[in-house]
């Protein structure tokens, strides 16, 4: 999944931004995963309300909206800004930490161990190269590229590119463009492509053959440009859409693909669709139905908590039939 | 791979009257075990094993659960937390084929491989198992077989490798263990007689060892286990339940609530053509004590299977059976059926032959019209069919239903006098007399009636619960066995509060333990809350709630458990839970 969301727009966009600058501060900077989720469920909720916020009491109606984020609130709508905030953004370390963690390849403990390091911007880290590893070299050398958004038109050309090679390899394989394409959106930060083939469960052995025959032909058709890590199920790479005439360089994207078990299939469709939030609710419901859920597998719980035996899965729906969830189509899983 | 021998039913969270667990240990896969209604959102059955068994496979005959598990555990600990997950849920319908009613007979077979490994190596004489469906509100569910297998001996080592199917499988069943075809599981009847005999003998053995239990045990408690419980056809004493001898008093029997009945059923029934050799030793006189089935027949040899004269050996006979019980009565009703004879389940003007082992002259045959005449109306729900069938029936039932009406302890008494004198009838003298018999039911109807009022109705004896094309191997019984123990108010102006997570059933199961020793449960803390009963460790909000009540013990279930198993208050210090250090 992308690093950078989509911007959203609505009427308490200003809370939703600092509410956002705040969960990436306790993620890149704290490390605080828990924090970092509670501000982006806050943001995420108060996005979906329809009419402009005026008061701190009136955002903790709201579920994910508790006395600490109200007080924020509150703050910024008497005084338009968050001391907290203003703090955050003049330390160096953090703004500095923040910043470096936009380079793909550089995670936020990367990047505190550069800042400690003294390496705090662009031009630092390109002095710097030895000290990077394959990976975040790349993201470096296409840092700008990456920052921009795919728009959705062109994620549509590269998705026919990639369905069209994958089918001349083998058309029985099984590919599908998740992340937050699939549910619609008009851009994204990356492409990440699900693949499987029938040949391939989790009973049977590895087949990396299945993943590098299709990497090797979209390098052939020089869609693929660079590999960043590719193992025996994952490809992380970059790619793009060939030059058209007179046309400006297509901008390099980054490309995931990775290859699963057809059993396991549906629910990492799922999985990688997201969004976060909504797979984080649909695994509550599953825990209350009785099932644990994850990337790989839906399982009942017995009687003393143990997790039964994978279900089989045959298509997304059959997930929410076994929670008892109404199927939802990608485009509704917003949360 | 022999197949584990499981003795019987401990308890079943619901069991239909007709499809009742015991159904589960018996041979013919066309007696289900279902839950009493449909729709309920999980069913469970305690079995126990003859004796402690390494489990190697089990075979899953599914009737409509969505989800099975399995868990095993030992008698000694009757505790419900001590059951281990041997088999972890497993997955017999999809939610669609759930709703459309397909594939509800899927066999599953589970081989070593599938087994929880840890569980699989030790030895385990009780298994429980779970079964779920969320998915169709509609459907009355369970399973329609369960086999246990151990570990194969090493002559049959080979059968050990991969394939899980297992030898002792009749081939039909072995060749639909993907899905079963419509009617597969009919088909497979023919030829399930054939497979049963050593499992039938198998389960038969149990009988003794419990009547003589019983005859050490079950003296004062149950009267219908009087001495000659072995000899005589006491129809009470279902060789099976032993419920009542083993365990005190136990919740998961009472919880099965309102169709506890059936679970009384005598487990003997479905093999009348294989009586049990044992039996007819110990009692020549009297014939085996299992009522009558209407089952019996269908599991009969086919009719013409022999050709030739033998088939008319008695052609133009038409015979009624009197004094006989099942199931050697149906081998007999067989037999002669066999050798052409016509069987007629009451006198009719065309009857010729009366068998009997009534030794008394005097005996006359019935006309057709009387017995109805002597019914009482309760009967229609204990026994269907299997009235017109068998004379004695008459008054066993009703003494069956006067014990069952007897909660209290005078009416107890009362069964106690009225039991043995209207069981020996029916042993020394079959039917009997008709007049008398009359007589004898409606004293017995009276007592029963005096003795029934005051005490607590059973809700489980509804009269009209019954139809008469149930199968009537069911003997509706209730809970005849005993009267309903005392509970001691241990734990009166105790209050108790459940903190933290439990699963849905141990909180049921501790909130029931609770109420019913008189303590009072709180749904939240409060300051009159004097033990908090938590699973979970030791953590701040206890200290929090120390300060607030220095009277609060945190205490763990398992005292609630040991109280109960002890029947007393014991010192709940051993169980609290203490702040790590």
């Amino acid at each position: 999944m992308s690093k950078r969301k989509a911007p959203q727009e609505n009427p308490n966009e200003g809370i939703t931004d600092f509410l956002t600058e705040l969960a990436n501060y306790e993620r890149n900077v704290n490390r605080a995963i828990h924090k970092y989720n509670a501000y982006r469920k806050a943001a995420s909720v108060i996005s979906k309300y329809p009419s402009k916020i005026k008061s701190g009491a009136e955002a903790k109606k709201l579920d994910g909206v508790g006395a600490k984020i109200a007080e924020k609130i509150d703050e910024f709508l008497s005084t338009g800004k968050l001391r907290k905030l203003e703090k955050i953004r003049q330390d160096d370390t953090s703004s500095s930490i923040n910043f470096l963690t936009r380079v793909s390849g550089i995670g936020p403990a990367a990047a505190r161990k550069f800042v400690d390091e003294g390496i705090k911007t662009l031009e630092d880290l390109k002095k710097n190269e030895h000290k990077l590893n394959h990976h975040q070299r790349i993201g470096l050398k296409y840092f700008e590229d990456f920052e921009k958004r795919i728009p959705r038109e062109e994620m549509l050309e590269m998705q026919e590119i990639v369905l069209n090679e994958v089918k001349k390899v083998d058309s029985r394989y099984i590919a599908t463009v998740c992340g937050s394409f699939r549910r619609g959106a008009e851009s994204s930060g990356d492409m990440d492509i699900l693949l499987t083939h029938p040949d391939y469960t989790s009973e049977s052995s590895k087949q990396p053959k299945l993943l590098h025959q299709v990497v090797a032909q979209l390098e052939n058709i020089n869609f693929i440009t660079d590999t960043l890590s590719k193992g025996d199920t994952k490809f992380m790479g970059v790619g793009r859409l060939p030059n058209k005439d007179e046309e400006a360089d297509s901008p390099f994207r980054r490309i995931d693909i990775r290859l699963i078990p057809k059993d396991q299939y549906y629910c990492g469709v799922l999985y990688f669709t997201g969004s976060d939030i909504f797979n984080k609710n649909m695994r509550t419901h599953a825990l209350e139905m009785g099932f644990t859920l994850n990337e790989y597998t839906i399982r009942p719980l017995g009687v003393t908590g143990v997790a039964g035996e994978p279900l089989p899965v045959d298509s997304e729906k059959d997930i929410f039939d076994y929670i008892q969830w109404k199927y939802r189509e990608p485009k509704d899983r917003s949360e | 791979m022999p197949e584990i021998a499981i003795r019987h039913v401990v308890s079943a969270s619901s069991s239909d009257t007709t499809h009742c667990a015991e159904n589960l240990l018996k041979a013919d896969t066309y007696r289900k075990w279902k839950a009493a209604q449909p729709g309920e959102k999980q069913v469970s059955a305690i079995l126990q094993f003859e004796k402690e068994e390494q489990i190697h496979s089990i075979d899953i005959g599914n009737e409509g659960s969505a989800f099975v598990e399995v868990l095993v555990g030992s008698s000694a600990s009757s505790s419900e937390q001590n059951y281990e997950v041997l088999l972890v849920t497993s997955s017999f319908l999809s939610p669609s084929e759930s709703k459309s009613g397909t594939n509800l007979n899927r066999v599953r077979m589970f081989g070593p491989d599938k087994l929880v490994k840890a569980t699989a190596e030790k030895k385990w004489d009780r298994v429980k198992i779970v079964c779920t469906q969320p998915y169709n509100k509609s459907l009355a569910y369970g399973l329609s077989f369960v086999r246990f297998h151990s570990p194969p001996e090493n002559n049959e080592i080979h059968s050990k490798t991969s394939s899980p199917v297992s030898i002792p499988i009749t081939p039909d069943e072995a060749s639909t263990s993907a899905s079963l075809k419509p009617g597969a599981l009919f088909f497979s009847r023919a030829s399930k007689p054939l497979a049963s005999p050593p499992k039938a003998s198998q389960n038969n053995q149990p009988s003794p060892s419990y009547a003589a239990a019983s005859l050490q045990t079950g003296m004062s408690s149950s009267p219908d286990l009087a001495p000659s419980a072995a000899e005589k056809p006491t129809p009470k004493a279902p060789p099976k339940e032993p419920t009542p001898v083993k365990r005190k008093f136990e919740f998961s029997k009472e919880n099965t609530s309102l169709p506890s009945a059936p679970k009384k059923a005598d487990p003997d029934t479905p093999r009348p053509p294989h009586p049990p050799p044992k039996k007819h030793k110990a009692s020549p006189a009297a014939p085996p004590k299992t009522p009558p089935s209407k089952k019996s027949p269908q599991a009969q040899p086919p009719e013409g299977s022999s050709e030739g004269p033998f088939q008319h050996l008695l052609q133009g006979t038409v015979f009624v059976l009197s004094g006989f019980q099942n199931p050697f009565r149906s081998e007999l009703r067989d037999k002669a059926l066999e050798m052409g004879a016509k069987y007629r389940p009451d006198w009719s003007p065309d009857s010729t032959h009366l068998i009997t082992n009534v030794p008394s002259s005097n005996h006359k045959p019935k006309t057709p019209s009387s017995p109805p005449a002597a019914r009482p109306v309760q009967k229609k729900a204990a026994s269907g069919e299997e009235e017109e069938e068998e004379e004695p029936s008459t008054s066993r039932n009703s003494s069956i239903h006067n014990n069952s009406r007897a909660p209290g302890d005078d009416s107890a008494a009362s069964s106690d006098d009225g039991e043995p004198s209207g069981v020996r009838d029916n042993g020394e003298e079959g039917s009997g007399d008709t007049d008398d018999e009359l007589r004898r039911v409606e004293e017995e109807h009276r007592k029963k009636q005096q003795g029934g009022r005051g005490a607590a109705p059973e809700p489980e004896d509804d009269p009209y619960g019954g139809t008469t094309d149930e199968n009537t191997d069911v003997e509706e019984k209730g809970e005849p066995d005993q009267p309903i123990p005392e509970l001691p108010d241990l734990f009166v102006g105790k209050h108790f509060f459940l903190y933290g997570e439990f699963p849905s059933q141990e909180r049921r199961l501790l909130n029931r333990y609770i109420a019913a020793f008189n303590g009072e449960v709180e749904d939240y803390m409060n300051e009159r809350v004097n033990y908090v009963i938590t699973a979970q460790e030791w953590d701040d909000t206890f200290e929090e709630a120390l300060n607030e009540n220095a009277n609060l013990s945190f205490v763990r279930p398992r005292w609630i458990y040991n109280c109960n198993e002890r029947q007393k208050l014991i010192p709940h210090q051993p169980y609290v839970v203490v702040p790590r250090v």
